[in-house]
């Protein structure tokens, strides 16, 4: 009796993990019939630490396959998206992409959300020759120097984000930064080019200091940083440490002299931490992407958003979707308005086009400049004013969030000293 | 030479030669990129193994030396643009450098207390590398890989061949650890390391002995991954899954003889890729737990726990 039943069970194991192994290859070759459907190949976040921004992103690029779909595809396809989860994590891609490029043979690839996973993909793309539109990623181009890499994301320039960020402190009167970065990747890039800028213009730094990334509790690092009397606050923090430091502000204050405070604060663009903080926003000077400013809405801008809105609640992501989601539809576009134009799929003739353009998206006009990052920076620098407590609604109004930089979409004034925008 | 030597290796033999066949075959990149990361977690499991499943020693701190593994090469590369193998050999000695200090370890701390202090280490060292900027610090690094050489045609073909030789090499090691004195002392340290002092078992040498070839063979695979990512993170190379997966593959396949880890290491890891690019979303860390739910009420004693009761079952029955 147990003979039996051990040897169907390994049997029927052997089997299992045999279907298993054939049906992966296998269902991708099937898709894959000729004049099928354009397929778009990525990875993306769906767990680990970038999901909730991953899953906003693909959201945002579904949405466009849907519109595209709708109106007739491209080149008479259908549009078909093919997603892999990379974990949030760089060991994972390259795997991934391989499988994109060499099993299911998709015609087109997307980077995933963030830098880390995107950096191990890049030399592979230059050395295939491929075609990659990135997203949000920060400067994974800038050693790999590949001519066919076109970035989503609004950075520009490394340095613009400090620039952007100084200028407004300088023009309010700041003689002297202050510096306070979390010790991860994003944060640090940041910090570097403040360092760089800072000293170009001889502006004195008067307090440096990185944290680690589990850090809670902020009194005594604002403590410090108070005492050093700067002018210019510049934070690069992520989500738990921004609520963190803007509650230790709150309860010690930060001293009359600091004119702006902010910057580069991830996490005060998510729906979720800024329902949270509430009123602890107010005054913070912080950099985004997309605001419901009256100068943000483009061609389509209005439309994405109404089908964001209602798709986000069933996803159960980020409801205002703001920071990532307009952007990949933005991909999107920009795929779309290269094959267009070409006529083809050609991956060398799409990126000379993309290079050589100025493509109309609903978070504005993109130009790229020679290393595939935008020519100029569209990073806005906001302020923060009137927000109440728990009112996730309140931020779909204008006025919550006053641009400030740059200035072909600014909103409004800053106010300062940020002890007084605070009130 | 016993039979089941010549077995082994002319097992090991033929699958070198099939490795090196499909790197000359195969075109397609794929079965290379999905089957290096198996292979890594192949060497890793026997690796920790070592330690863990004859000696007893849980340890967490996998992925301590898989990080130490990645940025020694990440050091070598960018300071003096070392070649792989010594690459892999600075790996190997810096990890027998940590072995020796986490085998001192053992001399005050046992159970759970010793895996609570692997765990440590982990973040101790992790937190130093953040704060290291000549490589990289938080913020990561891009790293460049030189030509690759002949017969190869493609570095990551190259790497996979050479991640084959170090599953090889672990396996060896570990196989020729558990026929021998060392096997035969772990064990009885294993079972009661007060006894075993007693009855003349030379302890701390054997603990000392396991700690170092285990930190060198972990560290060793790490190093060919810098290479093959061509970029290294703190976050991502000292990542705590690294130490989970091991500890689980180990486990699954059983870690009473050397096959064990093998089996656990090929299952898990096979079942890992197969879900990433089929499943691909949260269900596929849901079905990995569940797997290990069904492994240990199902299979306490691993893969080879079970195909042993199912073998002595099916002698009675004969019989």
């Amino acid at each position: 009796m147990s003979k039996k039943v051990s040897s169907i069970s390994r049997r029927s194991l052997l089997a299992t993990a045999g279907a298993a192994l054939a049906a992966a290859p296998l269902g991708a070759n099937l898709l894959h019939a000729q004049q099928g459907p354009i397929r778009i190949g990525m990875s993306m976040p769906q767990t680990g630490g970038l999901a909730g921004g991953g899953k906003a992103s693909l959201l945002g690029i579904e949405i466009w396959r849907d519109d595209v779909n709708a109106a007739g595809g491209l080149l008479g396809r259908k549009v078909e998206l093919v997603v892999y989860d990379d974990k949030s994590s760089a060991s994972e891609t390259p795997a991934i992409y391989s499988k994109l490029i060499d099993v299911d043979k998709v015609d087109l690839l997307f980077a995933p959300y963030a830098t880390v996973p995107t950096a191990p993909i890049m030399p592979m793309v230059k050395q295939r020759g491929l075609l990659l539109i990135g997203n949000f990623s920060f400067q994974v181009n800038s050693k790999v120097g590949h001519d066919m890499w076109f970035n989503n994301a609004p950075w520009g320039p490394a340095d613009s984000w400090a620039t952007s960020f100084l200028d407004i402190g300088q023009k309010a009167g700041g003689k002297s930064m202050a510096l306070l970065a979390a010790d991860q990747e994003f944060a640090q890039n940041l910090a570097k080019t403040a360092r760089e800028v800072a000293a170009k213009r001889n502006l004195p730094v008067v307090f440096d200091q990185a944290y680690p990334p589990a850090t809670v509790e902020f009194s005594s690092i604002i403590r410090a940083l108070k005492a050093s009397k700067p002018d210019i606050v510049y934070v690069a923090s992520y989500p738990p440490d921004s609520a963190g430091i803007l509650r230790a502000v709150n309860e010690i204050g930060i001293g009359d002299n600091v004119k702006v405070f902010g910057g580069g604060m991830v996490g005060l663009q998510f729906g979720a931490v800024m329902e949270n903080m509430g009123s602890l926003l107010n005054g913070v000077v912080n950099y985004n992407t997309w605001l419901p400013e009256k100068s943000m809405y483009f061609d389509g801008t209005k439309e994405f958003f109404d089908k964001y809105t209602k798709r986000a609640v069933e996803a159960k992501i980020d409801p205002l979707g703001y920071y990532l989601a307009p952007f990949g539809y933005a991909s999107g576009q920009l795929i779309e308005q290269a094959i267009k134009a070409v006529g083809s799929l050609d991956q060398k003739a799409l990126a000379k086009y993309l290079r050589e353009n100025t493509h109309k998206t609903i978070v504005g006009p993109i130009a790229f400049s020679p290393d595939g990052e935008r020519k100029e920076t569209a990073v806005l620098q906001a302020q923060f004013r009137g927000v109440v407590d728990k009112n996730m609604e309140q931020f779909r109004t204008s006025g919550k969030q006053v641009i400030l930089f740059p200035d072909n979409l600014k909103s409004g004034e800053l106010i300062a000293p940020f002890e007084a925008a605070r009130k | 030479m016993t039979r089941s030597s010549i077995a082994f290796w002319a097992g090991a033999a033929v699958f070198l030669a099939a490795v090196f066949v499909m790197t000359q075959v195969v075109g397609n990149q794929y079965p290379f990129f999905a089957g290096y990361i198996i292979l890594q977690f192949i060497a890793l499991a026997v690796a920790w193994s070592i330690l863990g499943g004859y000696a007893g020693y849980v340890n967490f701190g996998t992925s301590a030396f898989y990080g130490v593994g990645v940025y020694a090469s990440v050091f070598l590369v960018k300071a003096f643009g070392a070649p792989l193998p010594l690459q892999i050999l600075a790996g190997a000695a810096m990890g027998a450098l940590m072995g020796l200090a986490l085998g001192l370890l053992t001399l005050r701390m046992q159970g759970i207390f010793f895996s609570i202090a692997t765990i440590a280490l982990t973040i101790v060292i992790e937190t130093a590398i953040t704060n290291w900027r000549y490589v990289g610090g938080a913020a990561g690094i891009q790293i460049q890989r030189p030509e690759v050489t002949a017969p190869f045609d493609n570095y990551v073909q190259m790497l996979f061949f050479v991640q084959a030789l170090l599953v090889v090499l672990a396996v060896a090691i570990s196989r020729y650890i558990q026929n021998s004195w060392i096997g035969r002392g772990l064990q009885a340290l294993r079972d009661d390391e007060l006894a075993a002092e007693c009855t003349g078992v030379p302890t701390l040498r054997l603990k000392l002995l396991a700690c170092v070839i285990s930190g060198a063979l972990m560290c060793a695979v790490g190093a060919p991954a810098a290479m093959y990512l061509q970029y290294a993170d703190p976050a991502s190379a000292f990542n705590l899954n690294y130490s989970v997966s091991t500890l689980a593959m180990s486990l699954i396949g059983g870690t009473a003889h050397w096959s064990g880890p093998i089996i656990g290491a090929i299952v898990l890891a096979t079942t890992q890729q197969l879900l990433t690019v089929t499943i691909s979303s949260e269900v596929n860390v849901l079905v990995l737990g569940v797997m290990l739910v069904l492994f240990v009420v199902g299979a306490p004693d691993g893969i080879i726990g079970l195909i042993a009761r199912l073998r002595g079952n099916r002698g009675k029955g004969e019989a």
